[in-house]
């Protein structure tokens, strides 16, 4: 598709003066909407390929709009929140919300969001085969791992929890999503195994475990892994 | 130190005197001294106890409890024979008991408790109080079967010593016997037993010593002033000794006013809100008084009756009754009491208003004394004193709150003036230069939006701390505590900040092992963040050490920056709201330090400034390891 239709679902005026230009700018076709009602009518009769949600609207929480879109439709959502919706974050994105942007955000950083949320969403969730992160090398056909071309030995455990963080595809992870995932149904109260597993795995594929640059932590939410083309990547 | 017998414990035997405080008090002071444990016994000796002084006793024993005695009781026929046991069950290293004055020397030689304990055997030793006040109570009132037998028999036993004077000018030798009798009688069964004595010691002495003997004898004139004088010296004792047995009635009655009122004035020093004053006053009242009372409070058009339910039939509204009880103030006695309805109402006044009215049902201090209405007030006056000293308590505080906002709201005011208009007044004139007619080399262009993108971030990153912490303060911030590595708080913080200001010259140490610990992710990460820009802005480019170890109940935390420290005045207050440094350069509003507290307080943990060795400042902070640790996952590696 050559022109993605993004719909922004955002009360706030100078948000929507800042974000349609910036957006029609990379040649997005963009739709706006103010409201929650609007918004979800929009969606219905447009079928964008992304969302941009606010989290605070002013008919209905942004919760309730994400599991009306999530009734009906795949599309990936980006969630955009303030500062003191830090839950509610974290709840949109076990409800199946792709991302989010803290508020204040620069065009830089939603753009790269953007990408990464469009790149796998066509097709659906088939994931590349091989990933990486500056020297780290995750193959997930053959199963290898190399950190700078040198072969890593994972555990079983380490391994798919790497590989459920590489299948995100560079997409932020929360803890209850990777627990289900490694640990299965029942573990998603356990978030402690989850830390001390990815502090093995970090000590294993990261060069300084302190200052990770592949693995990253996303404080109270979860952790993301960090593929090249966003950002500068200092590995 | 103590020798084994030290740990024995020492009884105090109570009773319902009015000196039971001393009791409680000596036997307090010995435990210390001795520290030995302590307990307050009383002797019940069957139903023969007055049910005023049962709720007597009750008052002591609470008051010993207070001060660490143990309670115990014992049914004994006598109070030697109950303490001899408590003393054995106890094995008491010693034994405080009063002894009154009124025993007679007869029960000095051998018949008070404490001797009978010594002729027990016990190897107690024994601390006998004197009373010094109290003497018999007994009143002349009526002249019982055994008083009549007893002065019949002193009265026998001073005319058979009369007997043995020798006949002749005996009168001056006989007069004493018989006045020691009859002053005897008076003092030990009463006045009007004693005025008898005294008509019987003259009819005696006529029959019987006077010759010829067992003859009227009236026609002497010698035993007509005989009479005179018998008589004379009688009502003189007897008016003596009534006076004195008042004045002792007295003295026991003040002691136990003072004692009831220090006890409720201690009680209510302690109460924190108008209830607990009302639940207190209302109990003493009922100990002491035998009457039910409660404390009214205006509200509105009615009133709150504190403590219990609402009786308040009969009562008539706030302004009349206060108005009424006004009056009385005005009559020169501001506690007059006021009979309103079936109750009696006393105003509270302390030292400038009413604090409320104390009722107390009428038909129990209908017949009180004239005295213990004083004490009555007295009880009122404390009252009031005590919801008087809530009430200034509470204004001090108000008016501190009110302060300490009004402080805040103008440092608020103060930081925002300066730090929210200086970036808004470069974006404004930046945006709007842009906007001018003409063109704008393209140099300037991206001077001008860099400055934007720049100020705009800094106003951000302001009101964000701003909002952060006010969220904080208030408690809006619910920590969310897992147990985690810390390690991985570093990591993201380390990460946000190097993509913001570049590589950082940060020295990491942690132990390979480190605890999980549990805190709230986000918030140590600002913790973090925040120390780390400090330290970066005070000192560009120096290496920063960072340090954590664990021991079982704290996690500990340094970061040591090489800046240019913080003067030891200033290493309290630096993480006050909008404290900067004398002397420091721009950016920064002094919220970062004040947030880190305000975090770390919000766990349980603390954070502080302390020089460093070599210059700088070290930040130490420590966090509580509440809780046990989760379970590792099985298998570990």
């Amino acid at each position: 598709m050559n022109q993605p239709l993004i719909l922004l679902i955002e009360d706030e005026e100078p948000l929507r003066r800042f974000l349609v230009p910036t957006l029609t700018g990379q040649s997005y076709q963009v739709l706006c909407a103010a409201t929650a009602t609007e918004g979800l009518a929009l969606a219905r009769s447009h079928n964008p390929d992304l969302v941009l949600l606010d989290l605070g609207l002013p008919d209905l929480d942004g919760m309730a709009v994400l599991r009306e879109l999530r009734a009906w439709s795949r599309k990936p959502v980006v969630i955009l929140s303030a500062r003191n919706q830090e839950k509610d974050k974290v709840r949109a994105l076990d409800l199946g919300a792709d991302d989010y942007l803290a508020k204040p955000f620069g065009a830089a950083e939603l753009l790269a969001r953007l990408r990464v949320a469009l790149r796998h969403s066509i097709p659906a969730e088939v994931p590349r085969p091989v990933l990486t992160s500056g020297s780290l090398r995750v193959d997930l056909e053959s199963r290898e791992v190399t950190q700078a071309g040198v072969p890593v030995k994972l555990s079983a455990m380490e391994y798919r929890l790497l590989e459920a963080l590489a299948r995100r595809n560079g997409k932020v992870a929360t803890h209850a999503q990777l627990l289900a995932e490694v640990w299965g149904p029942g573990g998603e109260g356990n978030t402690h195994y989850l830390r001390i597993y990815m502090g093995m795995l970090r000590r294993k594929v990261e060069p300084d475990s302190a200052r990770p640059c592949h693995l990253l932590t996303e404080p109270n939410v979860g952790y993301r892994l960090n593929l090249d083309r966003e950002g500068p990547g200092p590995g | 130190m103590d020798t084994p017998a030290d740990s024995r414990p020492i009884l105090v035997a109570l009773g319902s005197e009015a000196h039971a405080l001393r009791l409680i008090q000596a036997g307090f002071l010995l435990a210390r001294e001795r520290s030995a444990p302590w307990i307050a016994a009383f002797v019940d000796r069957g139903p023969g106890t007055a049910a005023e002084d049962a709720e007597q006793i009750q008052v002591w024993l609470q008051e010993a409890q207070r001060l660490g005695a143990t309670l115990q009781r014992v049914e004994a026929p006598t109070l030697a024979q109950g303490l001899a046991e408590l003393c054995r069950r106890n094995r008491a290293q010693a034994l405080v008991l009063g002894r009154s004055r009124d025993r007679w020397p007869w029960a000095r030689l051998g018949h008070s408790t404490a001797d009978e304990l010594q002729r027990r055997g016990l190897d107690t030793e024994l601390v006998v109080l004197e009373d010094r006040h109290e003497l018999s109570a007994q009143d002349g009132g009526s002249i019982d079967f055994s008083a009549m037998v007893g002065a019949l028999l002193v009265l026998a036993a001073a005319t058979g010593l009369a007997w043995l004077v020798p006949r002749e000018g005996s009168l001056a030798l006989v007069l004493p016997v018989y006045l020691l009798g009859v002053t005897f009688i008076s003092h030990r069964w009463g006045a009007r037993l004693g005025v008898l004595a005294a008509v019987m010691s003259v009819l005696l002495y006529n029959f019987l010593l006077e010759t010829p003997r067992f003859q009227r004898a009236a026609n002497h004139w010698p035993n007509l002033l005989f009479f005179l004088l018998m008589l004379f010296a009688a009502q003189l004792v007897v008016g003596l000794l009534r006076r004195l047995r008042q004045q002792a009635q007295v003295v026991k009655r003040r002691e136990l006013h003072t004692a009831s009122l220090y006890l409720l004035g201690r009680a209510l020093a302690r109460s924190l809100t108008r209830e607990e004053i009302a639940r207190t006053a209302a109990e003493h009242i009922r100990r002491v008084f035998k009457a039910e009372a409660a404390l009214l409070f205006p509200e509105g058009e009615g009133w709150t009756v504190l403590p219990g339910p609402a009786v308040l039939e009969g009562l008539p509204s706030p302004p009349d009754l206060l108005v009424r009880l006004a009056e009385g103030e005005r009559l020169g006695d501001p506690l007059e009491p006021l009979p309103v309805g079936e109750a009696t109402c006393l105003s509270l006044t302390g030292t400038d208003r009413s604090e409320g009215v104390l009722r107390i049902s009428t038909e129990a201090v209908q017949g009180l004394p004239p005295r213990t209405w004083e004490l009555l007030k007295a009880f009122a006056v404390q009252i009031a004193l005590a919801l008087e000293r809530l009430r200034w308590l509470e204004e001090a505080r108000r008016a501190q709150v009110q302060n300490e906002t009004e402080r805040m709201r103008s440092t608020l005011l103060g930081a925002i003036g300066h730090d929210l208009r200086t970036p808004l007044a470069a974006i404004h004139g930046a945006a709007s230069s842009l906007l001018l007619p003409g063109e704008v080399p393209e140099s300037t262009r991206r001077d001008l939006l860099a400055m934007i993108q720049d100020e705009s971030e800094r106003l951000a990153h302001l009101l964000g701390n701003l909002l952060d912490l006010t969220r904080l303060e208030s408690g809006a911030v619910q920590v969310q505590k897992e147990w985690q590595p810390l390690e991985e708080v570093l990591g993201s913080a380390l990460g946000r900040l190097e993509r913001r200001l570049g590589a950082l010259p940060v020295e990491v140490e942690l132990p390979e092992q480190l605890a999980l610990a549990p805190f709230d992710a986000a918030l140590l990460e600002q913790v973090l963040l925040n120390l780390l820009a400090n330290a970066q802005r005070h000192a560009p480019g120096k290496a920063v050490s960072l340090r954590a170890w664990s021991d079982h109940a704290w996690l500990h935390l340094e970061v040591a920056d090489r800046g240019p420290g913080i003067p030891e005045a200033f290493r309290e207050r630096v993480f006050d709201k909008f404290f900067r440094l004398p002397g420091a350069g721009e950016g920064g509003v002094g919220l970062g330090l004040a947030i880190c507290k305000a975090i770390m307080q919000a766990h349980g943990g603390t954070i502080e400034a302390q020089e460093r060795a070599g210059g700088g400042t070290t930040f130490c902070l420590a966090l509580p390891m509440d809780g046990l640790p989760p379970v590792a996952p099985e298998g570990g590696l």
